[in-house]
């Protein structure tokens, strides 16, 4: 074995789709999460009440990192990682398809948390405000995560599709 | 009869009947009193009741108590539950509570005594914690902070910046005036701590060099003895301040079994404001009192005699007129009404509407269950909110929200079932092999995604084209029967057309391309019957084709439902994979019984969230923009609002 096949066969390539599916969906949903955390912990210092309802909104910033996991997931069990079902080589060509599928959510996943954090932190400005509209603040912030579970489903199917 | 229908009731009568006629209106509860506006014929005969400032007392009344109340909550063995009800108390222990209240209201002032007590405790302690933080860099100094100057030399402490470089000044003014004596006593990230002694008349000479090193003085003049004994004397003043606030603590625990007393007066004091409320919303003359409000159209008779039974007035129901609006109260079947729950958030029906709880509660059901889709925890949402609502009486929000949890749940459970999801995979974990079990009645999502992508457009076009029916439904109702025809129909027609065409074989796909091009004629020709001139007409109705591709965005939009049922099953599965990892031995067990039961507890918790956002989502955007406008406002009976109590023995209309 050549010593860059170490490095670039199928196998590490796939799994390298799914980190890369991890980081980067994580990485914006712990950006998210922390951001509304923050606005919340602001408005539950005026008013203790209010922190079931804060939490809720904090919440929806944290899906794209459990897509990700999702993703990630999805992929280990088909090349065997977990599970141990016994697939064989995989060629670069299919471990390259497997990283390329999990680009949307990884991508998306990434951005979506941020903007979906900016919705949920102007949802906690109507919770401090007008708690009882608090499901309109949710559902402002939820209209983002529609690009989330797009790109899931994007992922999903792909790494479904792709024949071993 | 989905929105209760409402009549106009005026009442005139008497001034010195005023206060008691309101109170038995608040005992029935159903009739909402509305702000008086007199007109130009009425302005000049009667003058509003300016009750504002009674109102403003009362609640500034209600929260003196409501802080009393917090204050022995924190000593009150008895601890209220998230779902306990109401306490039920009698009229007469009521009214017993109620006549001694000179006696609660000394607790009252008490306890608010003791609070003004504690927050001077409390700013005292912080004082004395600021000296001590101050003091502790100067600890290692063992001269008294009173020492005083000599006749010919000066005692001084001073600090310096952690940046100044303390060794070199220390050197250079032994070197320049050596008549000086320096000691570094502490330094921090901060500063550097000094202490300097020098004769008087070197002075100058001493500050010009320190100021190149960035000193500057401390004085600690106000405090006799060393840092140590200082620190010392403030931490026995905060022992005693702790050993004060426990004294003052107990004082107030004393009242704790008070407590009940101060929420019946809490509750006494909230319907006197009430009252008060809806009294500034009447209009009187020197002995006659007006007042305009809603009821409900199947009590009006009722609530007539009874009034007029009681007193002597007038009392004029009528009907609204066309198109105007009244206040909203629904009524719907006990199956659905736990949904209005999901309607209101996004805005009350108007009077003039439909009520669209009904269309939309078997959507909101089917979506939720097949978003979270695993029949264990279905069954944990079932029986967990079955028990509480059997174990408490709970009311209003919470007994809808814990119906609807219920309801749900049954979904759940359903979807589960036939999606193969228990606990995500935990069956095949134990051994059970059983394909119906495994891999669901119907079919595994996770083996053949694309199938339920399939059904989940399937259920989103149904849902849509309910939608689209009510709103021909509003339009007919409305009288604009073409315009339904027209706008839905056609629609309808051309839609279904282009699905039969598109998946549809042999004679199905003959059929929607026939239907297709008919609906996309038929609009072609009316969707511009508004505009004006022939090519207008044509050039708009062309373009409303364009429309299509609305409705299949829409379709897709769907897609989260596949998106989110995968979620729940595949973290599940996670979840178990994870737990399972340290084998089938003892230790292993437990592991995996630990792990169970957080993460799917977990699990259920986000996908809960998950599911009742995205089927609300799919409702409110989807399914609400096709045809239903919002706006209504909400039926506010005037009524005995409490917040502790229930009294019993009320008059029931």
């Amino acid at each position: 074995m050549a010593w860059y096949e170490i490095f670039f066969n199928g196998k590490a390539l796939a799994v390298l789709g799914a980190a890369v599916a991890v980081i980067f969906a994580g990485m914006g949903s712990a950006r998210g999460v922390g951001m509304v955390g923050e606005a919340a912990a602001g408005v539950v210092t005026e008013d203790p009440d209010k922190f079931g309802q804060t939490l809720l909104l904090q919440a929806l910033p944290g899906t794209q990192g459990i897509y990700g996991l999702l993703t990630a997931f999805i992929i280990l069990t088909k090349i065997g990682v977990i599970g141990g079902a016994d697939v064989g080589e995989i060629s670069i060509e299919k471990g390259m398809l497997l990283l390329a599928s999990a680009l949307p959510i990884a991508i998306v996943g990434y951005q979506s948390a941020i903007c979906q954090a900016r919705a949920a932190v102007a949802g906690i400005n109507i919770v401090a405000k007008r708690p009882e509209e608090l499901a309109k603040g949710i559902t402002y912030a939820a209209m983002v995560e529609t690009y989330a579970v797009l790109a899931l489903l994007a992922s999903i199917l792909a790494v479904t599709g792709i024949q071993l | 009869m989905a929105i209760v229908d409402m009549n106009k009731i005026s009442i005139i009568g008497l001034q010195k009947n005023k206060e008691e006629m309101i109170t038995s209106l608040m005992k029935m509860g159903v009739v909402e009193v509305s702000d008086f506006i007199p007109d130009d014929q009425w302005s000049e005969l009667v003058t509003k009741d300016e009750t504002e400032s009674d109102v403003a007392t009362l609640e500034a009344d209600l929260m003196r108590i409501k802080s009393s109340i917090e204050y022995l909550s924190k000593y009150n063995s008895q601890k209220r539950g998230l779902f306990a009800p109401k306490k039920e108390i009698s009229t007469q222990e009521y009214n017993e509570i109620i006549q001694n209240r000179e006696h609660i209201w000394n607790i009252v002032d008490q306890i608010a005594h003791y609070d003004e007590q504690l927050m001077q405790l409390l700013s005292e302690e912080n004082r004395l914690n600021n000296l001590i933080a101050t003091f502790e860099p100067w600890k290692p100094l063992t001269v008294p902070f009173d020492v005083e100057n000599t006749k010919n030399t000066t005692v001084l402490l001073g600090v310096l910046p952690a940046i100044a470089d303390v060794e070199k000044m220390k050197q250079n003014l032994e070197e320049n005036v050596p008549e000086s004596y320096v000691e570094i006593i502490n330094a921090d990230k901060e500063q550097n701590y000094i202490f300097l002694i020098y004769v008087n008349s070197l002075e100058n000479e001493v500050m010009t060099l320190l100021k190149q090193y960035g000193f500057a003085k401390v004085s600690f003049n106000d405090f006799h003895g060393t840092a140590q004994e200082n620190i010392n004397k403030a931490r026995q003043e905060i022992e005693k301040i702790k050993e004060k606030r426990k004294e003052i603590l107990e004082h107030i625990s004393v009242f704790a079994g008070e407590k009940e007393k101060l929420e019946v007066l809490y509750d006494y004091l909230l319907i006197q404001k009430d009252r008060k409320e809806a009294i500034g919303r009447l209009a009187h003359t020197n002995n006659v009192f007006v007042l305009n409000g809603w009821v409900p159209r199947e009590l009006s008779e009722k609530v007539e005699k009874t009034i007029l039974q009681k007193y002597d007035c007038i009392v004029e129901i009528k009907r609204p007129e066309e198109g105007e609006e009244f206040p909203v109260l629904l009524r719907n079947h006990p199956l659905v009404e736990p949904f209005e729950l999901i309607t209101e958030m996004y805005s009350l029906p108007k009077s003039t509407e439909v009520d669209p709880n009904a269309a939309m509660a078997p959507f909101y059901f089917m979506f939720f269950g097949l978003m979270l889709g695993d029949a264990g925890y279905g069954l944990i949402m079932t029986i967990v909110t079955a028990i509480i609502l059997k174990k408490y009486k709970t009311e209003g929000l919470m007994n809808k929200l814990l119906k609807l949890g219920c309801l749900c749940g049954i979904s759940t459970f359903f979807w589960g079932a036939m999606f193969g999801g228990w606990f995500g995979d935990f069956p095949s974990r134990i051994g059970i092999t059983n394909d119906k079990i495994v891999n669901g009645i119907w079919f595994n999502p996770v083996n053949d995604p694309m199938k339920l992508l399939i059904w989940s457009f399937v259920f989103g076009a149904i849902h849509l084209f309910v939608g689209m029916g009510m709103q021909g439904y509003n339009l007919i109702r409305k009288g604009k029967i073409w315009d339904a025809v027209f706008d839905v129909g056609l629609w309808y027609v051309f839609l279904i057309g282009l699905v039969l065409f598109g998946v549809g074989k042999g004679v199905l796909n003959d059929i929607g391309k026939y239907m297709s091009i008919a609906g996309a004629v038929g609009l072609i020709l009316t969707q511009g019957r508004s505009k004006e001139g022939i090519i207008k007409k044509l050039f708009s109705g062309v373009l409303s084709l364009y429309n299509t591709t609305a409705f299949f965005s829409d379709v897709m939009s769907y897609s989260r439902i596949l998106a989110l049922g995968l979620a729940t099953g595949v973290i599940g599965t996670v979840i178990n994979t994870m737990g399972s990892l340290f084998g089938t031995n003892v230790i292993g067990i437990i592991i995996f019984v630990i792990v169970f039961i957080g993460g799917h507890i977990f699990n259920l918790a986000i996908n809960v969230l998950g599911s009742y956002v995205h089927s609300s989502r799919l409702q409110y955007v989807e399914f609400f923009g096709k045809f239903y406008e919002g706006g209504g406002k909400a039926f506010q009976p005037l009524k005995i609002k409490t917040k502790y109590i229930n009294l019993k023995n009320e008059e029931d209309v």
